[in-house]
């Protein structure tokens, strides 16, 4: 196998992954506790509905969805933690739950709030000890640690016991030590979770900054779309355990978010004017004594247009537009607003 | 035999991680081990209590019983110092959520928790232990050799090392359920046979704690050697040792990887 041939394979690649769960069905009541005691009721759960995705090397991608998704399940048996019902995972040419260790040399993980680091001993001790583990080579780690701290700003933690840790400098020494070992691939499930706006930030930056010079893939989960904005160039997006987007950041705003909402201040405006415009290309979403918001798709109508109608109604004083961000696009699929 | 190496250090890397967060401690760490010692104290008043009616049982002088029971403190004082943390499985690990930190690791799951353990009041049982075997050996005139001394050592490693494989088959009831450490308990509390010589109790448990749960081979047959009455038996631990940890280590990846395909 040639070099090449190895860098046109994607570093994941996941086929028809399937997840089932068994979970008891509870009964009300206290015989109905009994009654499971002795003979439970188990009903069947699926998490991950046949999930197909392929990643390179390099590529940052946001994993988004709602809570339920199966946005949880599928990281855990991208990492290996949990076995598929059924389907296949290719983690950099292994299967990860086969060979879990093999696995866990190659990535780095970060899960919410769990810490990986020793909770009763200084930051640089549990680095220490990541070293020992990732067999980390003497040089290497000391450029890295140089780094990480110059990036993260970790020079006063260091030497501070984890658990004296405020939240933000926690989540940037639980940062540092995920990529301490030069992980090829990193899972991100919440890192920014709870954190304030500097420290989030310092935290994308650095993640961008890691990405391109080691060109170390990032799998983001978060509920915080800022952090996707910021990050990632890739969506993929979960529903009930299906992938119901996948492809660029830029083209998802372009496909799903070519609705623009506008305030527009109109003098004299004559009253209800929502009713009597129901039937237009744009919908007016807020009506108020002097001023309406409307919200319309550049596919469908112009501005131009819009203001020739409502001219009619009032004189137009001003006009605010705004784009629509991926929050507002994403509120939409999940209020569920047809896609595809 | 490289990876075992790298295991083995760093299982002590872990080890001396956990010994430091207890350092930290101090008192927490006096104030156990002194509980301790006066727990066992009281067993060892049980057992004089016994010694109040008989001048032997089963052919065993007050003094010889507790030289045996010296030796079964010395063990149980190196199981907790061990393999502790193996009772947290499933009230602290997988029920925090933890374990799954514990998998990510580019270890064995088992090296990185058993080098988690922090019982280190434990060193109030292997004080006391060691303190009531020389007392016990002095007062018995058997000559402490540096051979005798070698023997006490390895033995009560072995010791350990047969209960803590005992523990770690029956810690993969965390795999089912939350209140692992109390079915774990349950069998390891059986060592409390060995306070006395295997001869007093039926062929049941002597079958037992022979064959089944071989906890005669913690503190019974090291303690026949000592006293020159049984020579051979106790050479046999070692072998039981390694047996019963290579189905220790089966039993758990066989439960781990059940527990991974059910999920949590």
């Amino acid at each position: 196998m040639g070099q090449k041939e190895e860098s046109n394979m994607p570093i994941i690649e996941v086929k028809n992954l399937i997840k089932k769960y068994k979970t008891i069905e509870k009964e009300a009541g206290m015989i109905g506790y009994f009654k499971n005691l002795i003979h439970p009721k188990y009903k069947e759960y699926t998490a991950v509905k046949g999930i197909n995705m392929q990643i390179e090397q390099g590529e940052l991608v946001g994993y988004i969805g709602e809570n339920g998704a199966g946005k949880s399940t599928t990281i855990k048996m991208l990492t290996g933690l949990l076995t598929p019902t059924s389907g296949q995972v290719i983690v950099d040419g292994l299967v990860p739950y086969e060979k879990r260790i093999e696995n866990n040399k190659k990535i780095g993980a970060v899960f919410g709030q769990k810490t990986q680091l020793w909770w009763d001993l200084p930051v640089i001790e549990s680095f220490r000890l990541i070293k020992k583990m990732y067999k980390i080579p003497e040089g290497e780690y000391r450029k890295n640690l140089k780094k990480f701290t110059q990036l993260l700003q970790l020079e006063d933690l260091l030497e501070k016991q984890v658990k004296n840790l405020s939240l933000g400098q926690k989540m940037r020494c639980e940062i540092a030590a995920t990529f301490l070992h030069n992980p090829k691939i990193v899972y991100l499930d919440e890192p920014t979770i709870g954190l304030d706006v500097l420290v989030k930030d310092n935290i994308r930056k650095f993640i961008k900054e890691i990405n391109k010079e080691k060109n170390t893939t990032v799998i983001l989960t978060t509920h915080d779309l800022k952090d996707i904005e910021d990050v990632c160039d890739r969506i993929i997006l979960l529903d009930k355990g299906q992938i119901i987007y996948d492809g660029e950041k830029q083209k998802f705003k372009d496909t799903f978010g070519n609705s623009v909402t506008a305030e527009i201040i109109l003098e004299n405006k004559q009253p209800n004017i929502t009713q009597k415009l129901y039937d237009e290309d744009f919908e007016i979403i807020e009506e108020n004594e002097n001023n309406i918001k409307i919200k319309f798709s550049h596919d469908k109508t112009t501005i131009v247009k819009i203001v020739e109608i409502l001219s009619k109604y009032g004189n137009i004083e001003d006009i605010h537009m705004k784009e629509a961000e991926l929050e507002d696009i994403l509120k939409e699929i999940y209020r569920g607003v047809k896609i595809c | 035999m490289k990876n075992i190496i790298h295991n083995m250090q760093l299982y002590f890397s872990f080890f001396e991680a956990s010994l430091k967060e207890v350092l930290i401690y101090r008192l927490d760490c006096i104030a156990g081990m002194i509980s301790q010692i006066v727990t066992q104290l009281v067993s060892i008043i049980f057992v004089w209590i016994t010694y109040q009616n008989t001048d032997n049982l089963a052919g065993w002088t007050f003094k010889q019983s507790l030289l045996l029971y010296g030796i079964m403190l010395t063990s149980i004082g190196l199981v907790d110092l061990c393999f502790d943390s193996l009772y947290d499985i499933g009230p602290k690990y997988i029920r925090e959520g933890t374990f799954d930190k514990i998998l990510l690791r580019p270890v064995h799951p088992l090296i990185s928790i058993i080098g988690e353990s922090k019982a280190f009041t434990a060193f109030g049982y292997l004080g006391l232990g060691l303190f009531i075997t020389i007392s016990m050996l002095a007062k018995l005139a058997i000559p402490i050799t540096f051979v005798l001394i070698l023997k006490i050592i390895f033995f009560s490693i072995i010791g350990a090392a047969i209960i803590g494989a005992i523990i770690t088959i029956f810690s993969i009831s965390s795999f089912w359920t939350y209140k692992s450490n109390e079915i774990i308990w349950t069998f390891f509390r059986m060592y409390t046979f060995t306070q006395y010589p295997i001869e007093i109790y039926n062929g049941f448990i002597k079958f037992l704690i022979t064959c089944i749960l071989p906890f005669a081979f913690v503190a019974y047959y090291p303690t026949m050697n000592y006293l020159g009455i049984d020579k051979y038996m106790t050479w046999l631990s070692p072998i039981i040792a390694i047996i019963l940890w290579i189905i220790a280590v089966n039993v758990w990846n066989w439960a781990l990887k059940k527990y991974r395909s059910t999920g949590n």
